[in-house]
């Protein structure tokens, strides 16, 4: 105990310093969440690349929460979806249902590669489509994976914070 | 002949006549004339119980009944309650027994001969056993009760093996526990005139603090191990859930009272009260019976199990509020004895309302669906409406929540408790506190324990197909649960209607005044501030759920409803399997008492032959071993039997050897007659 009290004041804060809000058009329901994103993260058939990056852009270097944006557990909490992955047969009607759980306003944000296009997976065997192919999606973050920074950067047109 | 004898008369032999009845009549007319025969007699128990509550004493000496001691019967305010209680469960479980008797689709006929006539015999016994008024009556009443109630545990001996060793567990300790009474009374009545409790009454106040005391703490074995107190209590959640559930309510509610009684009777009564650690041992195995308990209830997943462990907490209860009355009226604080003893005895009625509800309807489960195992019920209330209201009202009652039966009695309790604080020296300082604690820890755990058993039991879905197709229990169950609903919702709402004679023989016990007062509607203490108006709690909470829910729907926002599917993590349709059980439920009360509880647990996983990513089954297995019966019972009990192996060494099965131990004997014998003489 006394230990991790003593590495928390070592540390001190490791956030880096906020860049400037990014530039370009956010979805129209943005508007409508007054700077608080409930968010939940639907892993569609990713190969936890994606997942990586967002944990680290919810971590304590970007530190994404600070702007407003913030991971929940279940869709029923959520304003936002963040899909990884191509949509694989699997998830294909648990992705469906997901987005039919959100209350509205709600807006889908394709994290990658995968989501927007498939990826290096287009035309796989297991494949059912891309993320858009599915639901309608609003806001698509390129890379594979994707920097943190863009995904901070995203989610900040969400927030508008 | 006054009411008293009268209706106690009318009790005997009716209770008799539906023995023979039990034993005659031919099986279809069997179990419904038995029952109507238990139901009746227990009428006029409960009239001649509270006629004898009402001051109208009788006695009755019938010197040639049975030889050397005779039979001396006396009914007095005191007994006068216990007949009533026992009386008022005969009524519901009698009218309850018709039915359940007959066995069910799933559940075990038990309308033999011999079950049938030993029936009306145990409900007799069990009126006897409060009226006897001299030694021998009371100890023949009591083996009988034992007896009677041995044969009704094994009544489904032949259908599964656990009731045999539930049986041998019941007959082994029920009669240790008769002979620790049996020492203890002949102890003092070889210090009396005679046998009766009249002269035992005179002898008590002559005796020596340590014959008292030998006398005291012999017979609280001997009563407390058939009242279920812990470490006495390893019988109670064997016998109970293996009996028939007729028998299971009339043994939870009835037959343990007596043990209380008992108690009552000789440190009150007999010996007069006693010095403050007669009480302070009462008062502390009453607080560890209802925390352990009530911890085992709570973490079980038998339904009668988990009743019978209800017991011991309940009946732990009530010695938390003997212990404290006695501390009371030895220390001469009156007014707070008769409260806390009003507690004890108004909880004792109580128990025996919402336990008779909950046995029979646990019975009713196991009528219709031959399952008792909470894990594998679930979603009776579509089939089994009126025994799932049955069950919640039982448990409301036993959670010690307003507007429960059990509220009531346990608030009086607690009050008693913490007024009694600055009454009683040193001890008291120490122990009230800590009984304060363990009745509100115990009172938390019944909540989880109820909400586990009615949620899991009667709720959600089915997890068997038994349960599933679960059908409702014929109409004469329905009625005996009727009874003794309609028992617990008047003794909810109404307590004043029993509060005043309840007080009045708890004065008695303790020699003071009336330690509550009625009025219309509140209940107040005697020289302690504190009032309670059961009735107008009730009304408040109807008014205040009425009040929100109607402004809920006047001032909620009214926005478009949208119909969305229930939320099943988008992988398919919710099952069964996905449901809370009593394991899991059960599963964070059990991770914070591990230390007191200790489960057993493993899991194993078993992989497949290709990878060991791969998991072909996963399998849990958990054992919850009582604890206190591992610590205290298995080292005896092994003893015993390294003793036995010792003695077969001594009998080789050699003629040779057996001839020269006789040789050696008697020489022995005739050696130790030469020196002596």
């Amino acid at each position: 105990m006394l230990t991790l009290w003593r590495k928390i004041r070592r540390s001190g804060r490791v956030a880096e310093p906020a860049p400037p809000r990014p530039v370009g058009e956010s979805p129209a329901a943005a508007a409508q969440f007054g700077g608080s994103v409930q968010i939940r993260h639907v892993d569609a058939g990713s190969c936890n690349g994606c997942e990586v990056e967002i944990a680290s852009a919810f971590g304590p270097v970007y530190d994404a929460e600070r702007y407003g944006a913030r991971l929940v557990a279940s869709p029923r909490h959520a304003d936002a979806l963040l899909v990884t992955g191509a949509v694989t047969l699997n998830m294909l009607e648990p992705l469906r249902r997901t987005y039919e759980a959100v209350p509205d306003p709600k807006v889908v944000v394709a994290v990658g590669d995968c989501a927007r296009n498939c990826g290096v997976f287009a035309g796989a065997y297991g494949v059912a489509g891309a993320v858009g192919d599915v639901v309608p999606v609003d806001l698509e973050i390129p890379g594979c994976p994707p920097r943190p920074e863009a995904i901070v950067a995203a989610l900040r047109k969400l927030t508008g914070r | 002949m006054n009411p008293v004898s009268g209706a106690l008369l009318g009790a005997v032999i009716v209770g008799a006549l539906s023995a023979v009845a039990g034993l005659l009549l031919p099986r279809p007319a069997r179990s419904a004339v038995v029952g109507v025969g238990i139901a009746a007699s227990g009428v006029a128990a409960v009239v001649a119980g509270v006629a004898a509550m009402a001051g109208q004493g009788a006695s009755l000496a019938l010197p040639d009944l049975l030889p050397l001691s005779g039979v001396v019967i006396g009914v007095d305010a005191l007994g006068g309650l216990f007949l009533a209680v026992t009386g008022g469960v005969a009524v519901a479980t009698g009218i309850y027994g018709m039915g359940y008797c007959t066995g069910g689709r799933h559940g075990h006929r038990t309308d033999g001969r011999l079950v049938q006539a030993t029936l009306p015999l145990f409900v007799l016994a069990m009126m006897l056993v409060p009226v006897a008024a001299s030694v021998g009556t009371f100890l023949l009443c009591w083996e009988l009760m034992a007896l009677t109630s041995l044969l009704l545990v094994i009544a489904e001996h032949r259908r599964r093996p656990a009731v045999a060793s539930a049986g041998r567990w019941y007959a082994v300790m029920t009669q240790l526990g008769l002979v620790a009474i049996l020492i203890g009374l002949l102890v003092f009545v070889s210090n009396a005139a005679d046998g009766t409790f009249a002269a035992l009454r005179v002898a008590g106040h002559h005796l020596s603090p340590t014959v008292a005391g030998l006398v005291f703490v012999t017979t609280l074995i001997g009563f407390g191990s058939k009242a279920g107190m812990v470490p006495l209590h390893a019988w109670l959640p064997r016998a109970h859930p293996e009996a028939p559930s007729n028998v299971s309510a009339l043994m939870s509610a009835a037959m343990v009272n007596l043990g209380v009684y008992g108690i009552v009777r000789v440190g009150f009564d007999l010996l007069g009260g006693g010095p403050n650690w007669w009480w302070l041992l009462v008062l502390s195995l009453g607080a560890l019976s209802a925390v352990y308990g009530i911890l085992q209830a709570a973490i079980g997943t038998d339904l009668k199990r988990l009743l019978g462990y209800s017991t011991s907490e309940n009946m732990g209860l009530v010695l938390i509020g003997v212990g404290a009355a006695g501390l009371f009226a030895s220390s001469g604080d009156g007014t707070l004895a008769g409260l806390a003893m009003a507690a004890a005895m108004l909880h004792i009625v109580n128990h025996a309302a919402f336990k008779t509800l909950l046995f029979q309807s646990a019975g009713s489960v196991v009528y219709a669906t031959g399952r008792r195992d909470l894990d594998d019920l679930g979603g009776l209330r579509v089939g089994m409406p009126r025994t799932t209201a049955a069950f919640g009202l039982g448990a409301l009652a036993a959670s010690a929540l307003p507007p429960g039966a059990a509220f009531v009695s346990e608030w009086l309790l607690l009050q008693a408790l913490i007024h009694g604080l600055p009454a009683a020296g040193i001890s008291a300082a120490i122990v009230m506190p800590l009984a304060v604690a363990a009745v509100a820890l115990t009172a938390g755990l019944a909540v989880a324990t109820f909400v586990k058993a009615y949620g899991v039991g009667f709720l959600a879905r089915p997890r068997s197909p038994e349960a599933r197709s679960a059908v409702e229990s014929p109409p004469s169950m329905i009625a005996g649960m009727a009874v003794a609903g309609a028992a617990c919702i008047a003794l909810a709402l109404l307590p004043i209607l029993v509060l005043p004679a309840i007080g009045a023989v708890a004065g008695g016990v303790v020699d003071s005044g009336d330690p509550v007062a009625v009025t219309a509607m509140t209940i107040r203490l005697v020289d302690v501030a504190g009032s309670l108006s059961p009735l107008m709690l009730a009304i408040a909470l109807v008014v205040g759920l009425a009040a929100t829910l109607a402004g809920a729907r006047v001032f909620a926002t009214r926005r478009a409803a949208r119909a969305a599917r229930l939320w099943d993590c988008g992988a398919g349709p919710l099952s069964a399997r996905m449901e809370y059980t009593a394991t899991s439920f059960a599963e964070p009360l059990q991770r914070v008492f591990d230390d007191v509880v200790q489960a057993e647990q493993d899991v194993d996983v078993t992989h497949h032959q290709e990878s060991s990513y791969l998991v072909k089954a996963v399998e849990y297995r958990r054992r919850v071993p009582d604890r206190i019966e591992r610590r205290l019972y298995d080292p005896v009990l092994a003893a015993m039997a390294g003793w036995g192996r010792a003695g077969r060494r001594l009998a080789p099965g050699s003629v040779h050897r057996y001839l020269g131990y006789g040789f050696y004997s008697v020489c022995a014998l005739l050696i130790l007659l030469v020196v002596t003489r």
